[in-house]
């Protein structure tokens, strides 16, 4: 059982958003859809939801097209956030619930248990426009899951989230993953599918460009990259010439580089202590989700190159070398 | 897409929705209070217009040079303008009108100028032996005083010609002409016509009824798209779609608007019709016996209220509709302001058709309005309640409201659904149109 997302393409007016995009989501599976701003991935929803309609393609859900399922297969949490403003939360979320075929009685008492989970049960009997916007987030995603869909899609869920919502959010997908759930999100924080997603499909101007496993993906670019960083220099930037590095992003806790493919991690370390480095971290890793959906898409997701997660183990920070 | 989504129950929780969301709103609940209030007020304002009636008696002074004349005209105003109401107690009754004689004439006209005098009538013989009355007043010529005393005029000639009959002459006493009317098209009330007061109040009450349902259906109408519009242009559309059918959304968006409307309304006219139905007796209370010239609605019947209520509902649907599909078509609560005056103008074209068939005009046009929809709600109600209609033509123009219910719901869904799928666009017209055809 799966969600086919078959040869799907989409124009709006002369400009084709969806160009027979063909890709395949497991059940179960939490799969991150990535693309850069504009590269079909709402239009792509939307046609999953019925609220756009395809020109070509189809989109089945365990193999019948989506137009025969019933809304309640669906759970949405869009881009755009949006609550009636003047409604208490609790009783939006027992409205949206009954929309979607829950009995009141028992969607109030999954709604309550939502909140209590993200830690706004005070919140129950507010209205929504005096919750912040990390709150009207979690709402909002109470509101999509709280008739147990059996596919959800979520478009950018983790924008405007502090670090501890953006935890309780991630426990949340990863227990709805285990209820046999699937979980499609799209996402421009790459750390962030990289850490929770099996499986992606990076799109570019509606196309497919690169999909599947992201372990497999990573092997089958044949890159490694390389996490550096040197006493008193954390970010030297004539690490870039040498013939090894094919790219170089450097921050305050030191360098990441992009290995030309079969160059030998070890030739980088001995030019760094040839010139007098104190090597305080040397990391092999594969090819971060970012690595490579920039190989694919060619320019960043965002308007700004962000470096991956620092992560310092002991023995780094003790001198040694992993 | 509405093989899968049945209308209920999500028509029905949409609508549960947007009647509380409206109804618990602090400005519908001030603004109900200050309608209501303003609504009694005016259904108690004849009765407040009597009350100071009574405090001022209107003078009128009579002048004239011919003794004979200045007593008989006095007498014949005095009669016609002071005529004691059905039921009233003539002992206990005070002349509205007070006619004066008075032989200054100087006088008489600085009074009329600084307000003391309603009138001043001066009566004189011509040399031809023809009496002449000239009226003075601050009123037009068609006013109901003036005209009465035209009619005075005209029986101070007959007085003055029959006094100088020759004595002993043998000419048949003088007897006043029978007259009535019999009209071929006015209302009637189980085969029997209507009389007089019955017929006043008839036309009073159509216009109530047609000024009633003008105001209901542009102002709740305007709720409806806006509650449309607003909703479509906001973020939480993209959350609705998802949940819930195009269809589903407008239905229970006209049902839940329309009955918020409809509920503002009941509480601001039951009130308002509870007085001028019983305003002949609070009239008795406040004034006495005597100033009880029966209730405004003596001419409603239940077979009335019933094609009022009828007509009312239908054409509340019809419009409400109408005015969601023009909510549909526009992407920001802001157009509406445009497109709404060229919806307002088919609502009046209907409100002055049926003001027309309320003064008795029966031409080709009220005629076929009375069937045509959007306007036959105004006018047909109109015509019910001033002349005779064959039972068979109200069913029609029922019908045919009916019909066109169905056809403008189906266009306001098609339209509605168009919005839809062109949801986060700014689509041109032929977007619109082919994907209204799509929907």
């Amino acid at each position: 059982m799966s969600l086919e997302i078959d040869h799907v393409t989409k124009r709006f007016g002369t400009t084709t958003a969806l160009d027979g995009l063909a890709f395949e989501v497991a059940r179960g599976e939490v799969f991150g859809f990535l693309g850069a701003n504009g590269a079909g991935k709402t239009t792509t929803m939307r046609i999953c939801l019925g609220i756009v309609r395809a020109d070509e393609g189809e989109i089945r859900w365990d193999g019948r097209p989506t137009g025969e399922l019933p809304r309640r297969t669906w759970g949405y949490l869009p881009e755009e956030r949006g609550l009636y403003p003047r409604m208490a939360v609790l009783d939006q979320l027992v409205y949206y619930g009954s929309l979607y075929g829950e009995p009141p009685d028992r969607a109030r008492r999954e709604a309550l248990a939502w909140l209590t989970r993200f830690r706004i049960p005070e919140y129950a009997g507010r209205r929504a426009e005096e919750l912040s916007k990390g709150n009207q987030q979690k709402v909002q995603f109470i509101a999509a899951v709280l008739h147990g869909p059996d596919v959800l899609l979520m478009d950018e869920p983790f924008t405007g989230l502090d670090p501890v919502n953006l935890v309780l959010l991630r426990e949340a997908f990863m227990e709805l993953r285990d209820r046999g759930r699937t979980l499609i999100f799209s996402t421009h924080q790459m750390e962030m599918a990289e850490a929770m997603c099996e499986s992606v499909a990076i799109i570019d101007h509606g196309r497919l460009m690169a999909g599947g496993r992201v372990r497999d993906l990573k092997r089958a670019s044949g890159r490694r990259s390389l996490r550096l960083a040197v006493d008193g220099d954390a970010a030297p930037r004539w690490l870039a010439e040498l013939p090894e590095v094919e790219a170089l992003r450097t921050g305050a806790g030191g360098s990441e580089l992009e290995l030309v493919p079969g160059a030998d991690p070890a030739a980088i370390l001995a030019a760094v202590l040839s010139r007098g480095g104190s090597v305080t971290r040397f990391e092999v890793v594969e090819p971060s989700l970012e690595a490579l959906f920039i190989e694919h898409v060619g320019r960043p997701a965002d308007d700004e190159a962000t470096l991956a997660p620092e992560v310092v183990s002991p023995s780094l920070q003790a001198g040694g070398v992993a | 897409m509405a093989g899968r989504d049945p209308l209920l129950p999500n028509a029905w929780i949409v609508a549960r929705r947007e009647y509380r969301d409206r109804v618990r709103g602090p400005l519908f609940l001030a603004s109900t209070i200050v309608l209501m209030a303003l609504g009694m007020l005016v259904a108690v304002a004849p009765i407040g217009i009597r009350y100071l009636d009574r405090q001022t008696v209107t003078r009128i002074a009579v002048v004239s040079d011919d003794a004979d004349l200045a007593v008989r005209a006095t007498a014949v105003a005095d009669s016609l303008l002071n005529i004691l109401p059905q039921g009233a107690d003539p002992a206990a009754w005070e002349k509205p009108y007070r006619i004066e004689r008075s032989g200054d004439r100087a006088g008489v006209d600085a009074a009329l100028s600084k307000g003391d005098l309603a009138g001043v009538l001066l009566v004189q013989r011509l040399p031809s032996g023809q009496v002449d009355v000239v009226l003075r007043s601050n009123e037009g010529a068609s006013s109901a005083r003036a005209q009465l005393l035209g009619l005075a005029a005209f029986g101070i000639g007959v007085l003055d010609w029959s006094s100088r009959l020759p004595s002993g002459n043998a000419v048949d006493p003088f007897q006043p002409a029978a007259f009535r009317v019999e009209a071929l098209n006015t209302a009637t009330e189980g085969g029997r016509p209507l009389d007089a007061q019955e017929a006043a109040s008839r036309g009073f009450l159509g216009i109530v009824f047609v000024v009633l349902l003008f105001i209901t259906v542009v102002i709740y109408g305007m709720w409806v798209a806006t509650g449309v519009a607003s909703e479509k242009s906001s973020r939480v559309m993209e959350l609705m779609i998802s949940a819930a059918s195009p269809r589903q959304m407008l239905t229970g968006k006209v049902v839940g608007i329309g009955a918020a409307g409809l509920s503002q309304y009941i509480v601001i006219a039951l009130p308002t019709l509870l007085i001028i139905a019983f305003q002949d007796r609070i009239a008795q209370l406040v004034l006495g016996p005597s100033w009880s010239e029966g209730a405004p609605i003596v001419g409603l019947s239940p077979g009335l209220l019933a094609a009022y209520g009828v007509f009312f509902l239908l054409g509340f649907v019809l419009f409400a509709l109408i005015y969601a599909a023009m909510g549909s078509f526009v992407s920001r609560p802001d157009d509406l302001q445009t497109l709404s005056l060229p919806l307002s103008l088919l609502a009046t074209v209907g409100y002055l058709t049926a003001i027309v068939a309320l003064g008795g005009g029966s031409g080709l046009w009220v005629t076929v309005a009375s069937f045509l929809p959007p306007f036959s709600p105004f006018v047909m109600l109109a015509r019910l309640m001033v002349s005779a209609i064959e039972p068979w033509q109200v069913l029609l123009s029922i019908g045919l409201l009916v019909g066109s219910i169905a056809v403008v719901a189906v266009a306001a869904s098609r339209m509605y659904a168009a919005g839809v799928l062109l949801y986060g666009q700014r689509p041109g017209i032929r977007a619109f149109v082919a994907a209204a055809r799509k929907a």
